[in-house]
């Protein structure tokens, strides 16, 4: 049997995406296992490297989990409504060029502004030459241009097929729900929720987020252009902190088609879910408000916002979504490959992650956390532990079902112990260090941040050893040959 | 909150959630069962759980709100101008004990952090201090002794090294 032609370009571009994003993925592991070191004493590095480090640790983690989710995203939207792969070519293309500008920012560029790049941050008491700042800021945008064209494309052929934003959003499947089902129609399936809510508020964040870049190429091509700093730091937080945040909207599409797969049972559309999506597509672009908590000067009422927006972007798809996968398991006889267990392992990660981001997004929580060790715990936890293991569960269930074969409980114990286990180690770290008030992004971090960076540079060199296990048996299935029903 | 309270309740749910979800996956695995008997038990659990946890949040908002450390009308107290600045803080030297005060923070520069350290070294309160713009920190100290600041926001080169302190007496 024979695979059709928009299959394999479908299957392609999914493969493009998932490699580069986890080759880039790999790359920033190496930087981040330095910097962690650093902050142990293990080794030594210029505050200025370790700064120029971070910048790039921080978008490159960002990006490589949006390349690699899309692709897959990009991959189930093409199973519902054929798309065109020249533009994912072409978005794909915009991810590269930003890529490489970010990286020539940093090295040679010496760039050591963050992702934040806080107004007016790149322009004062830099170590870096004036190029780097406009060379990082034009790579911010070609890849923001990237997402763009994936959003675009998607949400076109989305509002297409289901008729505008009331079919895409399910409406009339929610407010007229009897009526719906009698007339025989079917809402989107779950993963086209995940498609919808990251195409809509990926375009609305993405338009703030060129706003700002163009405000910033703007002052540092005239520096007699001033920017308001409150005005930009809510500008680059909304924009950034939707953008990492739909990095699991993205990869949970992965759960909704691969851990029914698995257990070869319907991942449903059911009415909670879709409020739940309703929920996260409102709040997720009012959440990052908790970034501003300790701007007084910020209105009052926005952070009254902020706290509510923080719980209902997340608790509503996570509760519905996380229930209805682990009721998918249950009883289900799955043979735990490494897709499940991955799809399964990344369930618990978004919950754990989860708990310890509403903690901090409680407002006096946030008052002794706020840019403590506590908040890259949370994210990395979300990242490593969510994130990541979505988008290889969805890999290895792709890869099981191609060859008809499950990884040895050997190679699954090694997999499982280096990127669970060392990576529990490692987020443990920087919980107990922010828990203790060790502030975040210090190149030498007071007591008790260089004991516990020790535990976490432990933690993630486990991981490391996880993770290259993992591509030796991804590459080792891969070559393995496919089964007739899936050649 | 102290950071080690949260830590513990961080880390109590956790552990219960993991270990939730892990006897979910495992209960019964041997002796399979068709997916409508799993979800017609299933879904009738989850609408009260999804209540359960949205009562739970908006309990949480509820109880968060009083303790919300923005200034009021009603904030009172003798004022003291902060002043960061790559890489130094302009600080008073002595702060009174049991006495309401009230930081005006602001930066010459860039962006900051204004971070208290209690005499024990524990984070307890901060804001940011930002240029063209003045935060206004109340605070009422009742241990004396030396309180260190550090930077809680990022600023260059020289972040990690920027710090200061005071005595409250």
């Amino acid at each position: 049997m024979s695979v059709p032609m928009n299959v394999r370009a479908a299957r392609a571009i999914m493969w493009t995406y998932l490699a580069t994003g986890l080759t880039i993925f790999l790359l920033m592991l190496l930087l981040g296992i330095a910097m962690r070191a650093e902050q142990a004493g293990w080794i030594t590095l210029a505050p200025g490297s370790f700064y120029s480090m971070l910048s790039l640790h921080g978008i490159g983690m960002i990006v490589a989990m949006a390349i690699a989710g899309l692709g897959t995203l990009w991959y189930f939207v093409n199973r519902e409504i054929q798309l065109d792969a020249r533009i994912a070519y072409t978005a794909y293309g915009f991810f590269v060029a930003g890529v490489v500008c970010v990286i020539v920012a940093v090295f040679p560029g010496h760039y050591g502004a963050l992702w934040t790049m806080l107004y007016p941050l790149p322009f004062i008491g830099t170590y870096w030459p004036s190029w780097a700042t406009g060379v990082w800021l034009i790579g911010n945008a070609l890849a923001i241009a990237g997402f763009v064209i994936l959003c675009a494309q998607m949400l076109a052929a989305l509002l297409a097929r289901y008729g505008g934003f009331r079919g895409v959003l399910a409406i009339d499947y929610v407010f007229q729900h009897r009526r719906f089902s009698e007339e025989g129609k079917e809402p989107p399936p779950p993963q086209m929720f995940a498609a919808a809510i990251t195409a809509i508020d990926g375009l609305i964040s993405s338009a703030l987020g060129m706003l700002y870049g163009i405000a910033m190429i703007v002052h540092w091509i005239d520096p007699s252009v001033p920017l308001n700093p409150l005005w930009a730091k809510n500008l680059i937080y909304q924009f950034g902190h939707t953008f990492a945040n739909l990095t699991i909207y993205i990869a949970v599409a992965g759960v909704y088609v691969g851990l029914a797969h698995c257990t070869k049972r319907k991942y449903h559309t059911s009415v909670p879910l879709v409020v739940a999506w309703w929920g996260t597509l409102l709040f997720v672009i009012l959440a990052y408000f908790h970034h501003l908590y300790m701007d007084f000067v910020q209105n009052e009422a926005l952070q009254y916002i902020g706290e509510i927006a923080s719980y209902l972007a997340a608790i509503p798809v996570v509760v519905v979504t996380i229930f209805s996968g682990v009721m998918l398991v249950h009883r289900s006889g799955l043979r735990w490959g490494l897709g499940a267990l991955f799809l399964y392992a990344g369930m618990i990660g978004w919950v754990v992650g989860g708990i310890a981001a509403v903690l901090d997004a409680t407002i006096p929580i946030n008052f002794d956390l706020h840019n403590t060790l506590w908040v890259p715990g949370h994210f990395h936890t979300y990242l490593l532990e969510g994130v990541l293991l979505f988008i290889l569960g969805w890999m290895f269930v792709q890869l099981e079902q191609r060859s008809g074969t499950l990884s040895s409980l050997l190679t699954r114990w090694l997999v499982g112990i280096g990127i669970f286990g060392g990576g529990a180690l490692f987020v443990l770290g920087f919980y107990i260090a922010g828990a203790a008030g060790v502030p975040r992004r210090y190149a030498i971090e007071p007591a008790p941040g260089p004991q516990m960076a020790s535990i976490a540079t432990i933690g993630a060199i486990i991981v490391l050893a996880g993770f290259l296990a993992m591509v030796f048996e991804a590459l080792r299935m891969a070559r393995l040959p496919a089964t007739e029903a899936n050649a | 909150m102290p950071g080690l309270l949260v830590l513990k309740i961080f880390l109590g749910v956790a552990i219960v959630a993991i270990a939730a979800m892990v006897a979910m996956a495992l209960y019964g695995a041997s002796s399979p069962v068709p997916q409508e008997v799993v979800f017609s038990k299933g879904y009738a659990v989850r609408r009260y759980w999804l209540v359960a946890v949205l009562v739970g949040a908006a309990a949480v908002f509820a109880i968060s709100v009083p303790h919300f450390p923005y200034p009021s009308a009603a904030t009172t107290g003798r004022h003291y101008t902060i002043i960061a600045r790559q890489y130094f803080f302009a600080l008073p030297a002595v702060i009174p004990v049991n006495t309401p005060v009230v930081f005006d923070v602001t930066s010459a520069d860039v962006n900051h952090g204004f971070g208290i350290y209690n005499p024990r070294g524990r984070l307890i309160g901060q804001v940011q201090a930002m240029p063209d713009y003045v935060n206004h920190l109340p605070f009422d100290f009742h241990v004396p002794g030396r309180y260190t600041v550090r930077c809680l926001e990022y600023c260059g080169i020289g972040h990690a090294a920027m710090q200061g302190s005071f005595f409250v007496r």
